[in-house]
């Protein structure tokens, strides 16, 4: 598809318009949430990616907070969904009820529900029931919701944050595999390290007041995301991607033996998708016009972690599933001729 | 757009220095192997004398020539060069994707950015060469051939060895015997000579069959022993002679050639041919699985062998098998094989009563009471040796039974001398229960507790264990397994 000549002046300019937005963004997300910088980098991709982010991690490691900080960093509005046992699909999408107008008439109106906002943090999603955890799919899928047969965009964008624990898992109904594929990336939020637990001690118990500004938009997120989809990849990298993605399917005949001894599913197109999509935005945020295989490498653990699914096997040995990515990572570089010994074929 | 010219020099630059170090690796691989082949004139200086030098040193630079030129004319497409570039000057895939989407008719506005980016670092990049030499195996191997080239080159010639095969041509030979004296002397002949003289073995042309048994080769015949198979032949004895072979081939050989006339001494030869065939039917019926047929041709040759057996017995009468063969054999050519099995079947039963009356008194049937018989049929001067007598005398369900047939065995009614001691055994019965009609007996009186009764009891639990054994290797039918437990149970409850 061709497109309209524009300088390359102008389209540096929105490249760097991009890249200063991406800093500011981090910035401001900084200002409250000490360390997790990968964490938060890789929000901020999932964010100008157009995709989803589940975030995994232990109580008290500033999941809910980060989101948090980061609507407020943005001119959108934020709906917060705490998920528990109880939670009925109707509290997320909304529903009808019956309404009285001026001449006393009776008819059923459409309440919107929370999901209705353009960030919606899906606390501990995992507490509720399947069904409620439904609720979700079309809207993250589709950017819509149907009640009673009628269609309700969701404004855009729509961004969905989810956490869940990975501990105390009683009373709690695990993500089904067609939920988690909607997620573009899995995050897991690590302990912090010494000095940053220092730092957050004394930004939490002194008396500070930090004020988060509104750095972008949602037309602004928009258009970041439209610039992210142009951004040229190169076959090779492309390739590689594709090789990342058929690498975790143990049926595929070239596939790395981790892979056919561990995994029962492998990652869906999807995750070839997400993978293309957050290494575009890591390049634009690094200021580069073009995505390379570095990108995709670091890409891969988010993407693909929650999109494999271990076997039997795999569970009973405690196979760590970011352990297997970087096998299969580095088995797909040789497998796509990435080797050093390339010049020699 | 601007024209991607700096790209496109970074990307040929980049292109012969992968050139140049495949040249350097293919040429060191192809020194190696050249050396290697170098060594080989030396090895032969003797008789090609100083064109082995050159010989080796063509192949040396010939090896290493055609190793750097392969490395040279190998295939490098431009996609891969500047991949190599992309990594060797940490470019971040800019030059391999800018080259690629400069081109493509739907590349996006952000491409011209991508290009003038990859063209601004390109034009910054100084020379250098990037792409690391790379020293193949063979490299670290190169200086063993070389020294061993040296060495080679240095020493005198290596003397090769000159040696002749005996010639074992017949004209030779026989010129030798017809002019002894022409090469008096020579010590090949006088040898040759000796030998002859003590060769103790006769040649097969002039030997006689000799049925004595060879030193080491007689006795039993083991499996697997081809020598026994000439045992019985003329050719039993002979000596290999090799100048004989030579003239004439081997006997032995063209008798292997046809194996069917060679005699089967692994067989048994003391049963009769009868029998042999009636064992050959019954394997061949035995051991046929009821999914798979009999085949034709194994049908068609026993039948064959049962008709000629038939005929060489002689005689069309009723006990004539060699008729059903026959028709066995007509069946099987029209293809009813069913019919043929009939015929077979027909016939081996004609085959297996012509056995039994062979065996006349000595058969299970008799034992005294035939001989008895055959004595009394000697008497009326029948002149016939038991066979046909037994069935008319005793019909089917008739025998020695006490009061039945035509026996005339002293034998009736239990006498009133049971029971009129106590030593007396009598024998209760009782009906079983069951699919047969059965009777379950036991002995009262004294005689239950007698020692041989006891000893019957013994032998109880190994009957019940061969039962047991019987019943899991399906030797017993799966509708009377039920029953014969049962039997057993009962014979333990008594």
């Amino acid at each position: 598809m061709a497109q309209p000549p524009v300088s390359s002046e102008s389209q540096e300019q929105r490249v760097t318009e991009f890249v200063n937005a991406y800093q500011s963004l981090r910035a401001e997300v900084g200002k409250i949430i000490v360390g997790h910088n990968e964490v938060v980098s890789q929000v901020l991709i999932g964010l100008f990616a157009g995709g989803h982010v589940l975030l995994e991690g232990v109580p008290g490691l500033g999941k809910t907070l980060l989101i948090k900080t980061l609507a407020e960093s943005l001119e959108l509005s934020f709906s917060r969904i705490q998920f528990t046992p109880d939670l009925m699909p109707g509290d997320i999408i909304g529903t009808n009820i019956i309404v009285e107008d001026a001449q006393g008439r009776k008819h059923f109106q459409f309440q919107r529900g929370p999901i209705f906002g353009h960030i919606l943090l899906a606390d501990e999603v995992n507490r509720a029931t399947p069904k409620t955890q439904s609720a979700l799919l079309e809207g993250m899928q589709e950017g819509a919701v149907t009640v009673s047969g009628a269609s309700h965009p969701l404004p855009a964008p729509f961004f969905v944050l989810a956490t869940q624990n990975p501990i105390e898992m009683e009373g709690t109904y695990p993500l089904p595999e067609a939920q988690l594929d909607r997620f573009l990336f899995k995050l897991r939020v690590r302990y912090p390290a010494l000095e940053e637990l220092t730092e957050i001690i004394d930004r939490t118990t002194h008396v500070r007041s930090v004020e988060v500004r509104r750095v972008l938009t949602g037309p602004q997120v928009l258009s970041m995301r439209e610039l992210v989809r142009e951004i040229p990849i190169a076959s090779h990298v492309r390739d590689l991607a594709s090789f990342l993605v058929l690498a975790t399917h143990p049926q595929w005949e070239r596939a790395p033996e981790p892979a056919r001894r561990f995994i029962r599913y492998g990652a869906s197109p999807r995750g070839a998708q997400a993978l293309v999509l957050g290494a575009k935005v890591r390049a634009l945020s690094e200021g580069r016009f073009n995505v390379s295989v570095e990108d995709l490498r670091a890409m891969a653990l988010p993407a693909l972690r929650h999109r494999l699914i271990l076997n039997f096997e795999g569970e009973a040995a405690g196979v760590d599933v970011d352990d297997l990515v970087g096998q299969i990572v580095e088995a797909a570089e040789t497998m796509s001729g990435a080797g050093k010994e390339v010049f020699l074929r | 757009m601007p024209g991607p010219t700096v790209i496109e020099r970074l990307v040929a630059d980049v292109a012969r220095q992968i050139r140049l170090r495949r040249a350097e690796f293919y040429g060191l691989r192809g020194l190696f192997w050249g050396a290697v082949a170098a060594v080989v004139p030396l090895l032969l200086k003797e008789p090609l004398g100083p064109w082995s030098y050159a010989g080796a040193a063509i192949l040396l630079l010939a090896g290493a020539g055609a190793g750097a030129l392969w490395g040279v004319l190998l295939r490098l497409p431009v996609a891969e060069a500047a991949r190599l570039a992309d990594r060797g000057y940490a470019l971040q895939d800019r030059i391999s994707t800018a080259l690629e989407w400069a081109e493509r008719p739907d590349r996006t506005p952000i491409v011209e950015a991508l290009v003038v980016d990859a063209t601004a670092r390109a034009e910054q990049l100084g020379a250098r060469r990037i792409i690391s030499r790379r020293m193949p195996r063979e490299a670290k191997l190169v200086p063993i051939p070389l020294l061993l080239g040296l060495v080679l080159a240095a020493a005198p010639p290596i003397p090769l060895p000159q040696g002749r095969l005996p010639n074992f041509s017949v004209s030779r030979d026989e010129d030798e015997e017809k002019a002894p004296g022409d090469r008096s002397g020579d010590i090949q002949q006088s040898e040759r000579k000796q030998a002859t003289r003590r060769d103790p073995v006769q040649r097969a042309d002039v030997q006689e069959r000799n049925l004595s048994p060879r030193l080491g080769g007689g006795g039993q015949s083991q499996p697997g022993d081809l020598a026994a198979v000439f045992k019985d032949t003329s050719l039993g004895g002979r000596a290999p002679d090799f100048n004989s072979f030579l003239k004439k081939g081997d006997e032995r050989l063209r008798m292997l050639d046809s194996l069917d006339r060679l005699p089967d001494l692994q067989s048994d030869f003391t049963q009769s041919q009868t029998r042999m065939v009636f064992q050959k039917a019954k394997a061949l019926r035995g051991g046929l699985d009821p999914n798979k047929k009999v085949s034709p041709e194994k049908l068609r040759e026993l039948l064959s062998e049962m008709e000629r057996l038939g005929r060489k017995n002689g005689g069309q009468g009723q006990g004539n098998w060699s008729g059903d063969a026959y028709e066995g054999m007509e069946a099987l050519e029209g293809g009813q094989s069913d019919r043929a099995m009939e015929a077979m079947e027909r016939a081996l039963n004609k085959m297996r009563s012509m056995e039994e009356r062979g065996r006349d008194g000595k058969s299970l049937k008799g034992g005294r009471e035939s001989e008895r018989r055959g004595g009394r049929r000697g008497d009326k001067g029948s002149g016939q040796q038991g066979g046909p007598g037994d069935e008319g005398d005793f019909p089917e369900g008739e025998g020695l039974l006490p009061g039945r047939g035509k026996s005339g065995a002293p034998k009736g009614d239990a006498t009133a001398r049971l029971r009129g001691s106590p030593f007396d055994v009598g024998v209760e019965g009782e009906a079983r229960a069951g699919r047969k009609q059965g009777i379950d007996t036991n002995m009262v009186g004294r005689g239950a507790q007698m020692p041989s009764r006891m000893q019957y009891m013994g032998v109880l639990g190994q009957y019940r264990k061969m039962m047991e054994e019987s019943i899991a290797r399906e030797q017993v039918p799966r509708d009377f397994q039920t029953q014969v437990k049962e039997y057993f149970q009962s014979l333990d409850e008594k």
